[in-house]
């Protein structure tokens, strides 16, 4: 398990509602991001997604 | 042309002097006593996180400025009749909601438990298929623990802040990493001090670590029926 430090979580938490909470105005046309990864998806899978990206870099370094 | 949404807010809207993002555009499209307000899109240009961030500062301002509902980051209309047809369609739910968050604010407390999940080895005299059995039984009693002490610390908080439990959201245990995440929608002119008692609760619990957020726009308690 990867320790999230106070920043991670603060921004993890942020992402998650702005890609998972505010009106949905269903039926219209939603744009899709640069790394789709992060949208739709909860907090727990965009940790997962950090995780990932964390360690790849570990790697290449 | 592309309307990308940031938020809805009743008309008509204050006198707002700010861009959209990338400093494009910033329009407002009414439908009777509601609005939308949108950064002019071009749909060929692909949205990036940082985009995201922008959106959310341009949420913070318009909510400071007016009672607003912050829309879905990513939801965008092909024209301005079709995002007013859009508010027609949900004037009464969204005015609802609207009066739902007027003058209120929204904090986020996050616990992170402060060890991994306990995995035991089991000792067996046994073969490995009950070795393996035993294992499983432990891990799901352990992640079973887990999930009760998580919904443990939720009731607590709620109980110390003595506050309305619509005004409360919470999910527990959606990682490894994380105990509790939840949203309270506090009166903006309080939200300094109902930080401060957040911050109070999560620092006397010894098995997380509390992080807290906020206040921001109401993006958890900004849904309609």
């Amino acid at each position: 398990m990867k320790e999230l430090t106070a920043e991670d979580t603060s921004l993890l938490e942020l992402v998650d509602r702005l890609l998972n909470k505010g009106v949905v105005l269903a039926g219209e046309a939603t744009i899709s991001v640069a790394g789709i990864d992060l949208i739709y998806l909860g907090l727990n899978v965009v940790l997962a997604a950090v995780e990932t990206i964390e360690k790849q870099e570990r790697r290449a370094s | 042309m592309t309307l990308l949404a940031h938020a809805i807010a009743p008309s008509p809207p204050p006198a707002f002097a700010h861009e959209g993002l990338r400093g494009r555009p910033l329009a407002w499209s009414e439908a009777g006593d509601l609005g939308l307000w949108s950064t002019e899109w071009a749909p060929d240009i692909k949205l990036e996180r940082n985009d995201a961030l922008e959106h959310h500062r341009l949420v913070e301002r318009i909510c400071a400025a007016q009672p607003c509902l912050p829309v879905r980051f990513g939801t965008a209309f092909a024209t301005p009749d079709d995002a007013r047809a859009s508010l027609d369609k949900r004037a009464v739910a969204l005015r609802a909601a609207l009066s739902r968050v007027a003058g209120k604010s929204e904090l986020a407390l996050t616990l992170l438990w402060r060890e991994p999940p306990t995995s035991t080895p089991i000792e067996s005299a046994s073969g490995p298929g009950r070795r393996y059995m035993e294992q499983r039984r432990a891990e799901f009693a352990a992640r079973e623990a887990r999930r009760a002490r998580a919904e443990s610390l939720v009731q607590h908080v709620i109980a110390e802040l003595a506050i309305d439990r619509q005004l409360v959201w919470h999910e527990t245990c959606t990682s490894d990493n994380v105990a509790v995440s939840l949203a309270v929608l506090v009166p903006t002119e309080q939200a300094g001090e109902r930080r401060m008692e957040l911050e109070q609760i999560g620092s006397r619990f010894p098995d997380v670590i509390s992080v807290l957020n906020g206040p921001w726009p109401p993006y958890t308690f900004a849904r309609i029926e």
